[in-house]
């Protein structure tokens, strides 16, 4: 027996639990669209003790209250949304770059092609003024669509340098706020649980991871988040700032706080992402680019070495190459002067088309890199294309895989409002019930009470 | 198991996966190809590129050789000039062989071979887009100019090189002979065989009218000859055509095959992508508004 005033308390008790459920099913609904937020459980538990070897039960205990997350789940998922930001930055470079190459009746590809096919023309009128001077205005428009291709990819480089740049202010953002974070839920009382504080930080955890690979471990109570490669960023309360500086190159290099290089280091997130399109995809493109370039250019400029011009003069370079080791691609120019230059004669006389053969064959001949112009060209941009698909095919399965993994993230912890209305209507009605009992106990005492004074 | 209660981030996922498939569907229809950018399908659009230049090739193939041939063709017909003005020479040649004939009668003959010797000079020197068609590859105004040291009355101004055409993958047509293997050939001698009977007519006995006129019966046959590598290069031609109009067609069936899309396949995709995406919204427009506490009154 615990009598009317142990009655009382248990009464009382229940409607401060009650209430705490009330204030937790409001705060869930408060919250329902908040990003990041876990929903939130009040923990209750009956409340027994021992009297005299006879269990006495003694109401309900409130507990506090328990966020719902899984974290192995949200590391699963920041490992998951590294690997979409390095796809999507990968992504983003490589759509450009395939739009730029997508010519099918203009572009590089078909340049080659119109430049050979009025070559055949002049076969037939080697002599004819106009029919040079359109070969020269093709020579003309293949070198700007070679310019073109370079700039395509020099500028998909240099928007990959800049993200790199803007990509680590992000990140030292994100960090200090972390450890901000982590200073504050170091205060948190032990045993109580940070709530919407560590919400906020698994939600800044997955934006840094958005950004960059990173590892997290616990160390007894000092959060530590690191890149894959184990620079420090967030050690508890206190961030460790990347550095970038401009490297010989003037690609901007990424450091950790000790000033180490880590530029080749970093895995996932948009910072890789953007890494591996400036230093590995992009100049491999460029280069095949150039190579084209170049042989191209140097089977031309030997076919016309061995022809002779209009005026019976032999032939000379037709395209110029940089000599300073800079792209070929982005400085190939014309070298001739007008049509009258083209070296269709092969014996000096005017209206020879024997070393137009010459020049043909350029077409139909493998360059040194093992296919013809044409081809060459083909297979660049079967490269592009295959670099392109390769990303965005494994973009839209990490999407899907991350898409499946917040939905598990959000069916284990995100805020139902019918679920939260069945739970304020049951805390209502305890809380209710609770109340009637407190009411019931007080009339109890008013008989008691007026027992004692006689008045009953 | 609890489900994700953020019914309507699952729906906006779905709504843009098939506002993606619509937008994509729509995107082909409009421009007839499934293939846009390389990375929609790598190994089509490099694939479209070879073929795209192949059939650059036999576009250019094709003009060369309706240029060639025109060239070819209006050879032939001035040699076909040429033969019927040497058959002249050869009628009026015999005649003024004939013993009946006077010196004033002869003189008059003579003339009348001068006037074809000029038509035949004027074939000679006939030109294609200002190109000479007889005087190999040479740039002169004139294949034949007069030159009464020369036993032939005239000197050949161009020379012996002989232009080629390519007019299909590793086949090229020659598209010009060299006028002195035409008109001042020892094995038939035109220009030369029609002075020396200009010039026998005059002076000559009626013996040296005949052996002159049979000088210019060699010529025709000469000319005959060359007139048949033309005709060969005509017929080189003709056939050529029609295997590149037959390569044409194969390669634009080839270029549609690899990026162009299949009407009925794209429809069919269309209505799938519009069914799927009315779907999602009608769903949406089902389950969104639904909640508990429509029915707590």
């Amino acid at each position: 027996m615990i009598g009317l005033n142990g009655s009382l308390s248990i009464a009382s008790e229940a409607l401060s639990a009650q209430y705490a459920g009330l204030e937790v099913a409001n705060n869930n609904i408060a919250n329902a669209n908040t990003p990041g937020y876990t929903r939130q459980e009040v923990s209750l538990s009956s409340a027994a003790s021992l009297q005299n070897g006879v269990s006495v039960d003694e109401g309900v205990t409130y507990n506090g209250y328990t966020s719902v997350r899984d974290e192995v789940l949200n590391l699963e998922i920041n490992a998951k949304t590294s690997d979409n930001g390095s796809l999507t930055a990968q992504n983003a470079a490589l759509t450009q770059v395939n739009t730029a190459f997508s010519g099918t009746t203009s572009g590089i590809g078909a340049s080659i092609s119109k430049l050979f096919s009025d070559l055949l023309a002049l076969s037939t009128n080697p002599s004819d003024p106009s029919a040079r001077q359109v070969v020269l205005t093709d020579a003309n428009q293949l070198v700007g669509d070679f310019h073109q291709g370079a700039a395509a990819l020099s500028s998909a480089a240099t928007s990959s340098d800049r993200q790199v740049t803007s990509t680590v202010a992000q990140i030292n953002q994100l960090t200090q706020q972390i450890a901000s974070l982590n200073g504050q839920l170091a205060t948190v009382t032990g045993g109580q649980q940070g709530g919407a504080l560590e919400d906020q930080r698994d939600l800044l955890t997955t934006q840094l991871a958005q950004l960059v690979g990173i590892a997290s471990t616990q160390t007894d109570t000092t959060p530590t988040l690191t890149t894959t490669n184990g620079s420090p960023l967030v050690v508890g309360n206190t961030s460790y700032a990347l550095q970038v500086t401009t490297a010989s190159d003037g690609t901007a290099h990424v450091l950790d706080s000790q000033g180490n290089d880590v530029t080749n280091k970093l895995t996932g997130g948009t910072l890789a992402g953007a890494i591996t399109m400036r230093d590995s995809t992009l100049p491999g493109l460029s280069q095949q680019l150039d190579t084209l370039a170049t042989q191209f250019a140097t089977a031309m400029n030997a076919a016309q070495a061995s022809g002779y011009d209009a005026n019976g003069i032999a032939g000379t370079a037709m395209f110029s190459l940089p000599t300073d080791g800079s792209s070929a691609a982005a400085g190939i120019g014309v070298a001739l002067a007008s049509g009258a230059s083209i070296a269709a004669s092969s014996d000096g006389s005017g209206n020879s088309s024997g070393n137009l053969q010459a020049l043909l064959a350029v077409q139909t001949t493998n360059l040194p890199g093992g296919a013809t112009p044409t081809d060459s060209y083909a297979n660049l941009v079967d490269n592009i294309g295959s670099a392109g698909a390769q990303v965005s095919t494994n973009l839209t399965a990490t999407t899907a895989s991350l898409q499946q993994l917040t939905t598990q993230q959000s069916s284990e912890s995100g805020v139902s409002i019918d679920e939260e209305t069945t739970n304020l209507i049951r805390y209502q009605q305890a809380y209710t019930a609770a109340a009637k009992v407190i009411s019931t106990l007080t009339d109890l005492y008013t008989v008691l009470m007026n027992m004692t004074t006689g008045a009953l | 198991m609890r489900v994700d209660p953020n019914l309507s981030l699952i729906l906006s996922a779905g709504m843009q996966g098939t506002e993606q498939a619509l937008n994509t569907s729509v995107q082909q229809l409009a421009s007839g190809q499934r293939v846009a950018v390389p990375s929609d399908n790598p190994y089509a659009a490099a694939a479209n590129l070879r073929s795209l230049a192949a059939s650059s090739n036999v576009d250019r193939y094709t003009k060369n050789g309706e240029a060639a041939l025109s060239q070819a063709q209006m050879a032939d017909s001035a040699l076909s000039n040429v033969i019927s003005d040497l058959m002249q020479a050869v009628t009026l040649g015999t005649r003024g062989a004939d013993g009946t004939m006077n010196s004033a009668d002869r003189a008059s003959i003579a003339a009348q071979v001068q006037s074809v010797l000029s038509g035949v000079v004027s074939q000679a020197n006939l030109k294609s887009n200002g190109v000479g068609l007889f005087s190999g590859t040479a740039s002169v105004t004139d294949a034949f100019v007069a030159d009464s040291t020369s036993p032939n009355g005239y000197t050949y101004q161009g020379n012996s090189g002989v232009n080629q055409t390519t007019i299909g993958d590793g086949t090229q047509v020659n598209t010009n002979i060299p006028g002195d293997q035409i008109f001042t050939n020892s094995g038939g001698n035109v220009l030369g065989s029609l002075t020396q009977l200009v010039t026998v007519l005059k002076s000559g006995t009626t013996s040296d009218i005949a052996d002159a006129t049979a000088a210019v019966s060699s010529a025709i046959a000469n000319v005959s000859q060359q007139r048949v590598i033309y005709a060969g290069t005509v017929n080189q031609i003709n056939a050529q055509e029609s295997y590149l109009s037959q390569e044409t067609i194969s390669l634009t069936s080839q270029q549609q095959a690899l990026t162009g899309i299949d009407t009925a396949t794209a429809i069919t995709n269309l209505t799938q992508a519009q069914i799927a995406h009315s779907a999602v919204l009608a769903a949406a427009a089902k389950i969104l508004p639904t909640s508990l506490l429509d029915y707590l009154k």
